[in-house]
């Protein structure tokens, strides 16, 4: 098939990097496959992944419309480029980078929101300091259990787009950090400095959220 | 933050481990020292507890995305469509 999705070479890199299970690799003769085997290979695969892929969607672009637009465009790289993903390994961290891609040049392309970059390395003296200034208690995690979903969801939406990826990424979808790297092109010390500002400054504005709700009070946020 | 006794790791490196650990990151000679110390640590063990409250939180708000089946229907069409068109 053509490349005619415009696939981002990207993209394709991906293979360079999923394991390979020897249990399944070369299981299916490829060259021999049918377009309509194909298309059976790929409804039976990915679309099992569509929700996951649509919840990543939303948060990244934090409405439905582009959600949808975001998903569709993902999916349709995904048939075009999928002669060349290999049967049998990671097929999940395929299909997010793949949506990951998308979205970035998606944004950069139509300017309509700048993609926001913040992270830095961090210094070996912040990484120490990481888990000193978490320093949540659990009757705290309690209350912020209490905040509905919205705020939640608002509170992801109000971190920089790198950090809220990393986010997402490793505590809804569970990747692992040297997934997520493949998934946003980043090395794996650029994940873990993403992951814990991104949480450090998550836990700040629920505290605030639950602050306002009065389910803290301000003083343990300080 | 620390509970005041001897420790053979310091409560100040376990937190510096809390997400690698809680991320399964860890390697496994780390992992036994951090398990260790959150045996004998209650407040480290509250910690970490805590971070694993909040961390439930996000992914219990956010895993329950349902396609909107409209969508689901228009890729699976052009995928149709793609496949006939060469």
């Amino acid at each position: 098939m053509p490349r005619q999705m415009g696939v981002h070479v990207g993209v394709l890199r991906a293979l360079d990097y999923v394991k390979l299970d020897p249990s399944t690799v070369g299981s299916i003769e490829m060259a021999t496959e049918t377009k309509d085997e194909k298309t059976a290979r790929f409804e039976r695969d990915v679309m099992p992944f569509l929700d996951s892929l649509y919840g990543a969607a939303l948060r990244m672009t934090r409405n439905p419309a582009d959600a949808e637009d975001l998903v569709q465009e993902a999916t349709l790289k995904a048939f075009a480029a999928f002669d060349s993903f290999t049967e049998g390994t990671n097929l999940r961290a395929w299909l997010f980078r793949i949506l990951t891609n998308s979205y970035i040049n998606q944004y950069r392309k139509k300017q309509r929101q700048p993609f926001q970059t913040s992270a830095d390395e961090l210094t070996d003296g912040e990484l120490n300091e990481v888990g000193e200034h978490l320093g949540m208690r659990s009757a705290e995690a309690e209350a912020l259990d209490h905040l509905a979903d919205a705020e939640i969801v608002d509170a992801l939406a109000a971190l920089p787009d790198d950090f809220r990826m990393a986010v997402y990424l490793a505590d809804v979808e569970g990747f692992a950090y040297k997934e997520i790297a493949e998934i946003m092109e980043t090395p794996v010390g650029t994940v873990m400095s993403r992951l814990s500002r991104g949480r450090k400054l998550l836990r700040e504005l629920l505290r605030e959220y639950a602050a306002e709700r009065g389910f803290v009070s301000q003083e343990v946020s300080s | 933050m620390s509970c005041g006794n001897h420790h053979d790791v310091p409560c100040v490196e376990v937190l510096s481990l809390m997400w690698v650990y809680i991320d399964d990151e860890i390697d496994d000679g780390h992992r036994i020292e951090v398990t260790v110390h959150l045996q004998e640590c209650p407040p480290c063990a509250d910690h970490f507890t805590a971070e694993q409250i909040v961390q439930a939180r996000i992914r219990k708000c956010c895993t329950e995305t349902q396609t909107p089946q409209e969508l689901r229907a228009r890729i699976v069409e052009q995928i149709q469509a793609a496949l006939r068109s060469n």
